[in-house]
């Protein structure tokens, strides 16, 4: 056992029994106070500095304009349109991807083989598909669900098949002189070791793919949170533009923190595997 | 030497490193594979599976690439989008790893600027790009913009990352053996957060070149981005897979020539990592 | 005179869950004269670490006083060098900045680091190796890295946690003879965490036994061996088998 020195600050500072509950009222604080000082700022500057609302909106018109959508319905058209691609593209992409990828790790050759053209295609995954998957596609969802399919599709293949790589072979030694047979070994073995992999590929592939899906929309629709935010450019709403950013930021923030971020980090613990979490 | 040292010299174990830093752009098992991806290329494309319009084979492919070099659309284009990485990254490189460090360090800095960091993470960096052109027009600084915005934030996530991973015990030997605060930061928390940097300018450089794509695409004035897109309204497949190709062998150098080198001169010889694969 | 002078030592900390309040050590206190080597055994979990890393400074104690040569401990310093468990060598610095290291930080210059290095790596025999990284070293030859790390310097005290317990068993018996005798040429004062009886024995001329938590001193019992010392010989000494039992005794594992 050794005592830390935040340990020793925490013996120092606080009494153990109201020590939790302030210190959690003073993180909150802490938390909220970046994003206090900007709405501040926004409200106090914005109107007193005499920014035009074609350069930078007001936070009452943003708003407004959050209202007005949310009420006449068109938010939601967009939220959703963007939503559902992303969900499809990411399904498609971890039923195809996490068996393949298991395949490749559990043969040497087959992984020696591919490694090189994966990590390779990982790095480009996303977006520069987005000129060829138009032209394939044609405008319009399929273009940007082949996007996000692709950005995810790389990540978790490589992610899997380094993860089943990674299960130690004496784990795998005794699996099998155990009597596992092959089909065992995928469920047992193979899929749960990879697990924690998996799940930072997902997390990667899903980065890569949020940012390709704006992209591809800007692009190459006619609905979905990317489209509104460049349409609203050609106006100079820059509300909506705001509106769509801060809307793009929190749904991320959603995704990311309370189901990837979870997902990743249950697999990683659960298994007892040390590793780093990738970002 | 006593003779304990020399039997524990004999004993003593290289680490293993995995196949990817050994096979790492050499030889044939790297691009042993990139072979055999041209012969079934060119197999698909002469069996006529796919439409010409929407595949093209590998000569025709080789034969444009050279006439946009000879014309020198190719070159220029190249050169646009590599100064405005360059550009870009390295005012990212400056920007986030002095942040990543300040935040590293400071527990207050870092209380403060973690959520925000986190959403302004989440905004993403194409998100930025009408806002941006709003503001600067189609032009330089938007595009400047958006890559160190899309620099930053990972390199600043993984060098806060390999801060907190440093061994409590490492500082602690350093502040024991005399080392002053500075001191503990310059010698052993710098060199220490390397694997985090070299690892977080990895991914940024990654995410640098997506983001660049998709504004020369938005912005299209030039750059790979923009001849790709162009190809892509004239219908022209050919000149579409030239680009990819153009941009796969791009980031590959910028990972063999840039980064790689580094990592091998610095964390993979101290045997802080073992071997870097993305 | 005393080196170390521990009086009333107690520490506790809140548990970050529950918020309970536990005491690791309960009170212990001991002094230890210039140039004794002193174990400091105890079962796991005792808080024989803590004592140690609040006499190096790495830890500020809830209770009591730790002096060193007369002057209360404020933080880490160079006048107490410390050997760790896992070794804590700087991997980007090659075996000799790394023994240098301490030199460097009092200012002292390049010729004067370059000549002390050759010597350490004499002394710690590990000639030839001062340009490895560590990780191009054995297990034992990084801890005589650490060991001469801490030697470069002529620190007051050296304070050693469990400083073998991640070497092969084979190693350690050697590494045990070699580190004493390296001790014998500075003879700096030793705090020595142990949890291996054997060890304790053969390594001190005192030890200190500390009980379960919260810890208090359980026993303080003087080691008769004459220096140098061998394995061979001192296992073959059959008060060697009696301080074993006695010590055995005392941490509850009696031998069936």
């Amino acid at each position: 056992m050794t005592m830390t020195a935040t340990d020793v600050a925490r013996v120092a500072g606080e009494s153990p029994l109201r020590g939790g509950a302030r210190s959690r009222a003073v993180d909150a604080a802490w938390f909220a106070s970046p994003f206090v000082l900007m709405a501040l700022l926004w409200v106090v500057i914005v109107p007193a500095a005499g920014v035009s609302s074609r350069v930078f909106p007001s936070l009452p018109a943003v708003a407004q304009t959050f209202g007005a959508m949310l009420l006449d319905g068109s938010l939601w058209t967009h939220v959703s349109a963007s939503l559902l691609r992303v969900l499809i593209g990411a399904a498609i992409a971890i039923a195809i991807g996490i068996p393949f990828g298991i395949l490749m790790g559990v043969s040497k050759a087959v992984s020696a083989f591919f490694a090189p053209l994966l990590r390779f295609s990982v790095a480009l995954a996303g977006i520069a598909w987005i000129p060829l998957a138009t032209l394939w596609f044609g405008y319009g969802d399929l273009a940007v669900i082949f996007v996000v399919f692709n950005a995810v599709f790389f990540a978790i293949v490589y992610n899997t098949m380094l993860g089943v790589r990674q299960v130690p072979t004496n784990v795998l030694r005794a699996a099998r002189s155990l009597g596992a047979k092959p089909w065992t070994m995928f469920w047992q073995v193979h899929l749960p070791g990879a697990a924690p992999s998996i799940a930072t590929g997902l997390r990667v592939g899903m980065g890569f793919a949020w940012r390709g899906l704006i992209a591809a929309e800007i692009i190459a629709t006619s609905a979905g949170m990317g489209y509104s935010l460049f349409l609203a450019r050609q106006y100079y709403e820059t509300d909506v533009i705001i509106l769509m950013m801060i809307l793009i930021g929190i749904l991320w923030l959603v995704m990311d923190r309370l189901i990837l971020a979870p997902v990743e980090w249950r697999t990683v613990k659960r298994w007892g595997a040390s590793r780093e979490v990738g970002i | 030497m006593s003779a304990v040292a020399q039997l524990e010299e004999r004993a003593s174990v290289r680490p293993v490193r995995p196949r990817d830093a050994i096979v790492r752009y050499s030889g044939i098992r790297t691009w042993g594979p990139f072979l055999v991806v041209l012969v079934l290329w060119a197999l698909i494309s002469a069996a006529g599976i796919f439409p010409s319009a929407f595949f093209s084979s590998p000569a025709e492919v080789w034969e444009r690439a050279l006439s946009l070099v000879e014309r020198g659309i190719l070159p220029a284009y190249v050169g646009d989008s590599l100064i405005r990485l360059a550009v870009g990254a390295a005012w990212g490189l400056v920007i986030g790893i002095l942040l990543g460090f300040v935040i590293g360090l400071s527990a207050r800095a870092r209380k403060f600027c973690w959520p925000a960091l986190l959403f302004f993470q989440a905004i993403g960096d194409i998100a930025w790009l009408p806002i941006l052109i709003v503001w600067f027009g189609f032009s330089l600084t938007s595009v400047t913009i958006v890559i160190v915005y899309t620099v930053c934030f990972p390199l600043i996530i993984s060098i806060v990352a390999a801060i907190d991973a440093i061994p409590a015990n490492m500082l602690r030997a350093a502040g024991s053996l005399g080392a002053s605060r500075l001191q503990r930061i310059v010698l052993v928390v710098v060199p220490a957060a390397l694997p985090g940097l070299s690892s977080g300018i990895r991914t940024g450089l990654g995410y640098g070149w997506r983001a660049l794509i998709a504004a020369e695409i938005i912005i299209g004035t030039s750059g790979v981005g923009f001849m790709m897109f162009d190809a892509r309204r004239q219908g022209d497949v050919t000149q579409v897979f030239v680009g990819m190709i153009v941009l796969g062998a791009l980031w590959y150098a910028t990972d063999a020539l840039l980064l790689a080198p580094f990592e091998k001169a610095t964390v993979e010889r101290w045997g802080m990592v073992e071997g870097i694969g993305r | 005179m005393n080196v170390l002078e521990i009086e009333h030592l107690t520490q506790s900390y809140v548990d970050a869950y529950t918020g309970d309040r536990t005491l690791a050590i309960g009170d212990v206190s001991f002094t230890v004269p210039q140039g004794q080597f002193v174990s400091l055994l105890g079962p796991s979990g005792c808080g024989k670490t803590t004592v140690l890393n609040i006499v190096a400074g790495f830890v500020e104690s809830t209770g009591g006083r730790v002096l060193v040569e007369g002057a209360p401990v404020a933080g880490p310093g160079p006048d107490r060098g410390v050997v760790f468990q896992d070794f804590a060598l700087f991997p980007w610095l090659t075996v000799r900045q790394n023994i240098v290291f301490g030199l460097r930080m009092q200012g002292a210059g390049k010729e004067e680091r370059e000549r002390r290095a050759e010597e350490m790596l004499a002394l710690v025999g590990l000639d030839g190796f001062g340009s490895k990284y560590p990780h191009e070293l054995s297990g034992g030859m990084r801890q005589r890295t650490g060991v001469a790390r801490v030697l470069a310097t002529n620190p007051t005290m050296m304070l050693m946690d469990e400083p073998f317990a991640s070497i092969d068993a084979q190693t350690r018996r050697v590494l045990q003879q070699e580190v004493l005798q390296i001790w014998d040429s500075q003879r700096p004062t030793v705090l020595f965490v142990t949890h291996d009886v054997d060890e304790a024995i053969f390594m001190a001329d005192r030890v200190i036994v500390l009980s379960a938590r919260p810890s208090t001193v359980q026993a303080d019992i003087a080691v008769p061996f004459e220096r140098p010392r061998t394995w061979r010989e001192i296992q073959a000494d059959p008060r060697f088998a009696e301080l074993r039992t006695e010590l055995m005794t005392m941490l509850g594992v009696e031998d069936l």
